[in-house]
């Protein structure tokens, strides 16, 4: 099943598959540090449809949902969890 | 010797360049640009050195404004030495621009900054094994305590008169990256490029198809460029500006071609680039980062709880709102009468001077009634904008500010907007200037030259007073507030049809990203809350000043004019009567013309204005307002305050308008809409009301 990051609840984690679209907004992402492989946490989300907080290497980023669904996101393997240094 | 303060935004760049300069400080523009450029000498080991502080920038692609200065400075003026400020509690993200410097430029230090806030997230860096890992040398530095930031100074200095350019460490591409980057770099060592700028960078580049390489710019002194139309309104900018001399295509075209087809596109090398970059950087992270308990919550955690949380986070914000408009505006109302009274007191003394002097009558009214009058009326208002500045770099120092345009971004997004609009936009109802300075935070020009447009059509607080008083005398009991609330939701939703209709008129290619960082908080220092407020308030006084000036001399010989003829026989008055024909549809006699044209320099005189026509000799607002009701119906008044609440607010917006978007086109277009808006509108309210049978 195809996840996107708009679908996470709020303490839920994942990592970054692809980012879907081209141009500004991939690049504006690859900036922040969302990249393929990066473990991110909804922490999260304002209410009326408004942005999600997301956590990301112990930053935070405020990002709206529009731009939330297009990031694919899959879930981290054990491991990564356990060595999060490793993996990024 | 000139250095680079480089660095994410939120990194405490300008901590470092405000105790590093002092008050030795040039704030202008950057050419062409509508970000701020700082630049100051200092003295040290008998060098003269100019720091320059480039804007806060998480890449240095070419894609929002402060991108393509930073790139386009380090690239066409060739800084001796960078000083690259990282923050240690969020050491990943920000080593991706360092990376992105060193393959630019190899003389780098970096200033690992934050390192206490690190220390409390659990996180520790091991200074020398980054300094190994990059081959780059690091200074611990506290900015916020001014530890360590002469020592980072001392370090560049070093590294600025090395003889030879350092070898940093280079990103380790994957292989098959690395193959193209290298047929790329065969290709490119032997032309005259690769000796200006260093070949990896190049190579790359070329294979993201990068338009700036190639490009040869010639730079021109501003002074040789139009120095007669030294405007005192505009800041000169940048010192230099740059002409396209010629454009070369590098070599390398059919290999691009060849790895086309093989599908690697530009975007494609773009993102494979960054992508190793960032893997380069969580292999080598291990050697000097240690995370403990990464999953234990920091203070951030623990604040946004509450900040951020659906149910606390929006009482929070109107509370933090009410401070700030209290403090700015309410608390500051003695200041600004201090200041009125000072400017009377000034004035008696300079006609008293005067007269002694047998100057003519004129001359004296003309300083009394013309000059420190008019300059004192808004002479009165800058308390409210320094204290409002005071507020808002402390909000956006400390980290509030993106809550709130996190908070916000909802409403934001109906109108098209960014969150970052939304302070601006409530900045408004206390003062347009304010609320169209506060521009400033939003990345992306247009989203911002649209925020600057609308700012207008929200009522600040002058403009409320004069409102209040009318509504009150003319729909006296609890129909008072039904008006007024009704005035205040046609500007809001004017306000969101005019952010809607400019999403139209602004033509925008690539709609940005709403991605924004909400940074760790942290509480700011004094100095990097007392310095920009000080730099915003004498910039706008500097600006503004001859405007003002002249404004107040013309008002006053326009209805000082001819003299000892009542007013309505004065210019002035055969302006309102010549003007009459616009307002005749309003139903708008005379006196309201005049006092609408006369609003132009600062809304709040309106009343007084009316006051005089309408031969009251009362100052206080409540009687003029009385006054008035003698003279026209309720939907007349209603109609005035309709067209009142949204013709452009005063002089000074105009002048900030002009300054903030650089370009007198948007500014006429700004006025003219809002001028046409009020006209519509209060035709419209003035005929539907006759045709609903209202008087």
């Amino acid at each position: 099943m195809e996840r996107f990051l708009g679908d996470l609840k709020p303490g839920e984690r994942a990592c970054v598959e692809q980012i879907e679209g081209g141009g500004a907004l991939r690049r504006r992402m690859m900036d922040m540090g969302i990249v393929p492989g990066v473990e991110l946490e909804v922490v999260r989300r304002a209410p009326w449809g408004g942005p999600l907080q997301v956590r990301l290497k112990g930053y935070y980023l405020a990002m709206r949902r529009g731009e939330c669904a297009k990031i694919k996101v899959s879930e981290i393997y054990q491991e990564q969890i356990e060595h999060p240094l490793a993996s990024r | 010797m000139k250095i680079a303060l480089m660095g994410n935004p939120n990194v405490g760049k300008s901590t470092v360049f405000n105790a590093l300069t002092g008050s030795n400080q040039q704030v202008g523009n950057w050419a062409g640009k509508t970000v701020e450029r700082k630049s100051g000498l200092i003295q040290r080991a008998n060098q003269e050195i100019e720091l320059v502080d480039l804007p806060g920038t998480y890449s240095l692609t070419a894609y929002s404004q402060e991108e393509i200065i930073t790139r386009e400075y380090i690239l066409r003026e060739k800084p001796d030495v960078i000083m690259a400020m990282v923050d240690a509690s969020n050491i990943e993200r920000n080593l991706y621009l360092v990376l992105q410097i060193l393959e630019l430029a190899p003389r780098v230090v970096i200033g690992l900054n934050m390192m206490d806030l690190a220390q409390t997230a659990g996180i520790t860096i091991q200074t020398a094994e980054l300094a190994l890992a990059l081959k780059v040398p690091v200074v611990e530095i506290v900015a916020a305590k001014g530890k360590g930031i002469e020592e980072f100074l001392t370090e560049a200095i070093r590294v600025g008169t090395l003889k030879q350019d350092p070898l940093p460490g280079e990103v380790s591409y994957p292989e098959e990256l690395e193959q193209r980057i290298q047929a790329m770099e065969d290709l490119l060592v032997d032309t005259p490029w690769a000796t200006k700028y260093p070949l990896r960078w190049l190579a790359l580049k070329r294979l993201e198809r990068d338009p700036e390489i190639g490009q040869e710019w010639k730079t021109i002194p501003t002074k040789s460029r139009k120095s007669t139309d030294k405007d005192s309104c505009c800041d000169p900018g940048d010192a230099i500006n740059y002409e396209l001399q010629k454009t070369t295509v590098l070599p390398g075209e059919a290999l691009l071609q060849a790895y086309e087809a093989e599908g690697w596109s530009k975007d494609h090398f773009e993102m494979a680039f960054a992508d190793a970059k960032y893997k380069y950087i969580s292999q080598i992270l291990p050697k000097f980062r240690a995370h403990e308990n990464p999953s234990k919550p920091t203070w951030t955690d623990l604040l946004d709880r509450w900040v951020l949380s659906p149910i606390w986070g929006y009482p929070i914000m109107f509370a933090v709102l009410a401070v700030v408009f209290w403090g700015s505006f309410v608390a500051s109302a003695p200041i600004g009468g201090a200041v009125s009274q000072g400017m009377a007191w000034a004035a008696n003394v300079v006609v008293r001077l005067l007269q002694w002097g047998r100057v003519p009558d004129f001359v004296q009214s003309l300083v009394r009634d013309g000059i420190f009058a008019g300059v004192g009326a808004v002479l009165a208002f800058v308390p409210q904008i320094a204290i409002f500045f005071a507020f808002f770099s402390f909000m956006q120092d400390s980290g509030y500010l993106a809550r709130a345009a996190f908070l916000g971004d909802r409403f934001m997004q109906l109108m098209g907007l960014h969150g970052k609009s939304f302070f601006s936009l409530v900045s408004g109802f206390g003062c347009n200037v304010p609320g169209i300075m506060a521009t400033r935070t939003l990345e992306d020009p247009k989203d911002r030259l649209i925020t600057m447009l609308i700012n207008p059509l929200i009522p600040c607080v002058p403009r409320l007073g004069v409102m209040s008083a009318v509504v009150a005398a003319f729909f006296p009991g609890s129909r008072g507030s039904v008006v007024m609330l009704s005035l205040l939701l046609l500007s809001m939703i004017l306000v969101m049809f005019s952010a809607l209709f400019f999403r139209r008129v602004v033509k925008q290619t690539e709609r940005s990203a709403f991605v924004m960082e909400l940074p760790l908080y942290h509480i700011p220092t004094l100095r990097n809350v007392l310095l920009p407020t000080w730099q915003k308030t004498y910039s706008f006084l500097r600006r503004a000043w001859t405007f003002i000036l002249v404004a107040s001399i013309v008002v006053w010989a326009l209805s000082s004019y001819p003299q000892g003829v009542p007013m309505n026989a004065t210019w002035a008055g055969k302006m309102g009567g010549w003007l009459s024909f616009i307002g005749g549809p309003l139903g708008f006699d005379w006196r309201i013309m005049v006092a609408i044209v006369f609003g132009f320099t600062a809304k709040e005189t309106t009343l007084s204005t009316l006051g005089i026509l309408y031969g009251v000799a009362a100052d206080a607002s409540q009687s003029i307002a009385q006054a008035m009701t003698g003279a026209m119906t309720p939907l007349r008044a209603y109609t005035f305050l309709v067209v009142y609440m949204l013709y452009i607010p005063c002089l000074a917006s105009v002048v900030t308008t002009y300054k903030e978007s650089g370009s007198l086109g948007w500014t006429s277009f700004g006025v003219a809409y809002n001028l046409i808006l009020s006209f519509i509108m209060g035709w419209l309210v003035f005929h539907g009301g006759l045709a609903l049978g209202f008087q």
